[in-house]
């Protein structure tokens, strides 16, 4: 072992050994507050305030039942999956046919749009909530999930990822269309069978960062949504209190391992592609 | 003339590609932004009808003690932000580039706050720093006597900063380690031959290589925490005495409490103006960055 290349002589047992204790010392604010929120939602109310790091988890499954028997939740958990299940695919299906255009298509207004789109990336989207409030109240879409689904699509992420697909079309090489005209397809033939497939892993991250901008949104719900089936997920792990307004916080950390568990385990499982894709986003601006 | 015919029709079909994306954008993003800098000039309120006022808006803004005041929140806020995260993400990296078995496990832990929902980070947040919550009370017994993080004007704020800063330092910190994994060992192992200490290589070596990355990431935390809402929002509200009132708390605040529209849009215009004025810059910068990026 001692005389590999790329090993060190000075990395000896000791400073391994602290080193790893360093590790494990940085990680625990980052993931004692999650692993906290799971060992709760297992305790009861008195467990929770009593002793709130002891390992007595007495409520067991409890929380969750009262969660789904005493309130809404189920529907509201509908309400969120039914929001991203439209958003999603959406934004996928706009930000490609849009980033094609961008792309490999020439038309008037072409560099414009383009720059409106990269401009739409940086305006945050509390800052038009007003005008856009009025507008849906007006139509009487207020306090329905239309608006909520409509400012997800067309949102900060959604420009993003219009910007991210037409930077992966530039890089496809022109030859692939050709062949793909010469076997008789018309334009959309070649986006559907050509370019879309060959658009994978750039789907996938522009998918990774829909679905977290869908499960997480919480200031448009705000806006619009009050009534408590309504509600998508964000906004209802405010709502379990009790008569006098105080939270019920065994309910409220139950509800919240539900609303985090699905981003967690898809996280846990393609954490990979999870880091790469964000981190590459990042560094792209 | 074959070749303007197809020129035509890509044009054509460009445009019915661009066009769903394009008219929604249109629709939900700038003609709202063109609305908000026009009802900024009128009195707008969930009862009056639209008149205009001029700038009579930005005049009360001026006299206006709390937007004032949320003015230099929001300035420390940001910097806080800004200068915490990078600082953190900087440290993360370099010392989770190092190669040990089981390295991975340990990068995945200070990301996983990014993922987790921000409403749910910061309601576990919430309860662990109540008024008789675990850290509050820790901090007591510690000779602390009066410890009370979220509802105490003068930690508020700095409380706010370091929640905000554990959700999402994971982001910059992986981005920042894929810079450093660009750096070119030759590059240090060459600065290392020519009696360089650790600190030296990485400040003269590493740090310069990764710049660009460095400054990108800069700017874009900094548009970033001009629009932080949610944690605010659930852990205080704004409060205790207007401590964490942001300029977008504000914002909301006067459009969406007191559904005072056109007062709203004042200040939403002012956040505008520095959202603007720092994405220009960051253009600007970019330009002069690509030097380096080649």
């Amino acid at each position: 072992m001692g005389l590999e290349r790329t090993q060190k002589p000075r990395s000896s047992q000791p400073w391994t050994l602290l080193l790893y204790v360093l590790l494990v010392l940085v990680c625990l604010p980052f993931v004692l507050p999650i692993l906290w929120m799971f060992l709760s939602s297992l305790k009861s109310a008195q467990g929770i305030f009593g002793s709130p790091f002891s390992l007595n988890v007495d409520a067991g499954l409890k929380n969750f039942a009262q969660i789904f028997a005493n309130y809404p939740f189920a529907r509201q958990y509908l309400n969120s999956l039914l929001t991203l299940a439209i958003s999603v695919p959406v934004t996928l299906l706009l930000a490609a046919t849009a980033g094609y255009a961008f792309a490999r298509m020439r038309f008037p207004g072409r560099d414009l749009a383009f720059v409106m789109t990269l401009a739409a990336m940086m305006v945050p989207a509390e800052l038009v909530a007003i005008p856009q409030f009025i507008a849906f109240r007006n139509l009487g879409l207020a306090n329905t999930l239309v608006p909520i689904m409509l400012l997800q699509i067309f949102s900060a992420t959604g420009a993003l990822s219009v910007f991210l697909m037409r930077q992966h079309f530039i890089t496809l090489p022109r030859e692939l269309e050709e062949a793909g005209r010469i076997d008789g397809l018309g334009t959309l033939g070649v986006f559907r069978y050509i370019m879309l497939p060959l658009s994978r892993p750039v789907l996938a991250t522009v998918a990774i960062f829909a679905v977290l901008n869908s499960w997480n949104d919480y200031f448009n719900p705000l806006i619009y949504l009050n009534d408590e089936a309504k509600m998508t997920l964000p906004l209802a792990l405010q709502r379990f209190t009790d008569p006098l307004g105080g939270t019920y916080w065994n309910l409220t950390l139950a509800a919240s391992v539900l609303v985090a568990l699905p981003v967690l385990l898809a996280f846990l499982m393609a954490q990979r592609t999870f880091i790469e894709s964000l981190a590459a986003s990042g560094t792209k601006g | 003339m074959a070749s303007s015919l197809l020129a035509r029709r890509e044009a054509r079909e460009g445009f019915l590609f661009a066009l769903p994306y394009l008219l929604g954008m249109l629709i939900f993003v700038l003609l709202p932004l063109v609305a908000v800098l026009w009802m900024s000039l009128t009195g707008w309120s969930l009862l009056d009808a639209p008149t205009f006022k001029g700038f009579a808006s930005y005049a009360k803004l001026a006299r206006d003690l709390e937007f004032r005041g949320s003015l230099g929140v929001t300035a420390v806020f940001t910097v806080g932000i800004v200068a915490l995260n990078l600082t953190v993400a900087l440290l993360l990296a370099s010392l989770l580039n190092v190669k040990l078995p089981g390295i991975a496990a340990f990068r995945s832990m200070v990301f996983s706050p990014v993922v987790m929902p921000i409403v749910a980070w910061s309601l576990i947040w919430k309860f662990l720093l109540q008024p008789q919550g675990p850290l509050n009370t820790g901090l007591q017994q510690l000779g602390f006597q009066d410890a009370n993080l979220l509802l105490n004007p003068k930690t508020a704020l700095g409380t706010l900063i370091v929640i905000e800063v554990l959700k999402a330092v994971g982001l910059n910190t992986v981005i920042f380690l894929s810079a450093l994994q660009g750096v070119p060992p030759e590059q240090r192992q060459a600065a290392r031959l020519d009696g360089a200490s650790s600190w030296q290589v990485y400040r003269h070596v590493t740090l310069p290589m990764i710049s660009p990355t460095l400054f990108l990431v800069f700017l874009v935390t900094v548009i970033g925490a001009l629009k932080v809402f949610t944690p605010i929002w659930v852990l205080t509200g704004g409060g205790p005495a207007g401590a964490t009132t942001t300029l977008i708390v504000a914002m909301f605040k006067q459009g969406f409490t007191f559904f005072e529209f056109g007062y709203a849009s004042a200040i939403a215009t002012v956040l505008f103006l520095a959202v603007l004025l720092l994405t220009l810059l960051q253009w600007r910068l970019r330009k002069a960055l690509v030097f380096y990026e080649e």
